[in-house]
């Protein structure tokens, strides 16, 4: 199923379109990285994929309903979120826990399901025993794994990071991969993560998507490379 | 309590504690918003509506009220297409609505002599369209806080995630700032135009650094209000002294006597448990766990 799509999308924030011609697709349960050097327009990227962003031209589509006709839900982690509200009056737990409202009324119970689910995602970012903390008190690795935690509380069909492993170290990033690779399988997550450690996480992906320099200057997208034969987590 | 007996000071006793539950619950949303000066702003446009409704034999009340939701709604407009120069706007704008008022007051002799009490407000002087105004009001605010409760906190923590994740952020945000506007309009006859910021803004401040959950922050706001605007009247009858300034002068003292509290204990507490501290942080948490490697967490 195509989930979204970038069709001869044009984008520029002053007169300049720093995106040209993008076009690219991300369909189900793939694990995808969006990849290109700094000022690249990555971000834009995602945040027109996202409709954060209208495009100058072009056509912007993200799928609103699965193929059951429920609702799709997507979750963002933008970048730079450790520098986010530090007066935020709320413990690691209530702001993991807030997730699972993303699905359902507005109004109703917490139930004992959604606690189990925001404790998973806690331990599965190992942040767990922090559960009682002040979100403002963390430091910045620390709060890019909350903000990862709720968003896997969402239960996202499509989950989009900018530079989700910033801050992180390397035997977490290692973990973090793993985790990302086994929502894709198990869960049939769609995964697009924008990274400049391709390296690292090359054996986990599907698909990278680069953006490159197209002449007068600007950045075009988008070449795909397919990645065959990923690493698969033993046990 | 003697001074109860008078009716003014039911009426002032009941106006202040609606409006110290409803400002404290709204300053702890406009605080993390990064808008606390937004209450400021308008109130001061509010009293052009004030002027303008007396020089025109309107209802002064009624027409402050309106202007406020329509100044809250303009506002709301320029924050979505000027982020970065948002300190400005809410200079040029009080300014505007301030200087209308004073031009507008100066037109109407009548009005002139109260001028101060929309100044400085004028809690004893409350009339039931006010009370009931203010009752309208809280009521309204309470369902809007109860009900988008969820919504909120989301929004309230990054507007980003939440218009990913699929909530109508526009539509809430304007809610948000009409219902700003209604509930500054509301506020002024307690503590009057150039204090209503400090209904708005000090108790919620304290709530925010005290509070470690959500829904405590908000309480603590409305505890910390209620005890400032009851014990700022009770102060204000006894020693003779104007309400709206004796108001904002204990919840000043409330904000103080809070943060010097918290630091103390703070730092008794890092004398004490320095050592122990530190032990948590090395061994309770550690890098996010392979997935391969143990299977538990599955």
């Amino acid at each position: 199923m195509l989930l979204a799509s970038l069709k001869d999308v044009d984008f520029g924030y002053s007169d300049v379109p720093t995106l040209h011609n993008a076009s690219l697709e991300v369909h189900s349960a793939e694990f995808v990285a969006v990849t290109g050097p700094n000022g690249a327009s990555k971000t834009t990227l995602l945040k027109l994929m996202l409709g954060l962003l209208k495009p100058w031209k072009g056509k912007v589509q993200l799928a609103r309903k699965r193929d059951d006709g429920s609702r799709l839900t997507v979750s963002y982690v933008p970048q730079q979120i450790a520098a986010f509200n530090g007066g935020f009056p709320s413990n690691v737990q209530e702001f993991v826990l807030s997730g699972v409202h993303s699905r359902g009324s507005w109004l109703r119970k917490v139930t004992e399901k959604d606690r189990a689910a925001a404790e998973k995602s806690l331990r599965q970012v190992g942040m767990w025993q922090l559960r009682s903390r002040r979100i403002g008190e963390l430091s910045g690795g620390q709060k890019q794994r909350i903000i990862i935690a709720r968003a896997l509380t969402q239960r996202p069909d499509l989950l989009i990071m900018d530079e989700p492993t910033t801050g992180m170290d390397q035997e977490s990033r290692a973990g973090f991969y793993e985790l990302m690779r086994h929502m894709v399988e198990v869960h049939g997550m769609t995964i697009v993560m924008v990274t400049h450690g391709l390296d690292e996480c090359r054996p986990y992906l599907d698909r990278i998507i680069e953006l490159e320099r197209k002449g007068e200057g600007g950045w075009k997208c988008c070449s795909t490379t397919l990645c065959n034969g990923h690493f698969v987590p033993a046990g | 309590m003697e001074m109860l007996q008078y009716d003014f000071m039911q009426r002032a006793f009941c106006a202040g504690g609606l409006i110290a539950i409803i400002a404290s619950v709204l300053g702890v949303y406009l605080m993390l918003r990064r808008q606390a000066l937004m209450a400021d702003m308008l109130s001061h446009v509010s009293l052009a509506g004030v002027a303008a409704g007396a020089y025109l034999n309107w209802n002064p009340t009624l027409s402050g009220f309106l202007t406020a939701v329509v100044g809250a709604v303009a506002v709301e407009y320029v924050r979505r297409s000027y982020k970065t120069y948002s300190e400005i706007s809410v200079a040029i704008i009080m300014v505007g609505g301030l200087s209308t008022a004073v031009v507008l007051m100066s037109l109407n002799k009548s009005i002139s002599k109260s001028f101060t009490s929309y100044l400085f407000g004028s809690v004893v002087a409350v009339d039931q369209t006010q009370l009931v105004l203010m009752a309208a009001v809280t009521v309204i605010g309470g369902l809007f806080f109860f009900l988008l409760r969820r919504p909120l906190y989301q929004m309230t923590f990054d507007e980003e995630t939440a218009r990913v994740s699929g909530l109508p952020v526009g539509l809430i945000s304007m809610m948000f700032s009409v219902l700003t506007g209604m509930i500054v309009a509301a506020a002024m006859p307690v503590v009057g135009v150039l204090l209503v910021s400090s209904l708005i803004v000090l108790p919620a401040s304290l709530a925010i650094r005290i509070a470690s959950r959500f829904s405590a922050a908000l309480l603590l706001a409305v505890g910390i209000g209620l005890t400032g605007v009851f014990t700022g009247l009770t102060a204000s009858y006894q020693l003779s002294l104007p309400p709206g300034g004796t108001i904002a002068l204990v919840l000043l003292a409330l904000l103080l006597i809070g943060v010097g509290l918290k630091k103390a204990v703070r730092f008794v507490r890092s004398k004490s448990s320095h050592v122990a501290a530190a032990d948590t942080e090395m061994h309770t948490y550690g890098p996010i766990p392979r997935l391969s490697g143990d299977s538990h967490n599955h």
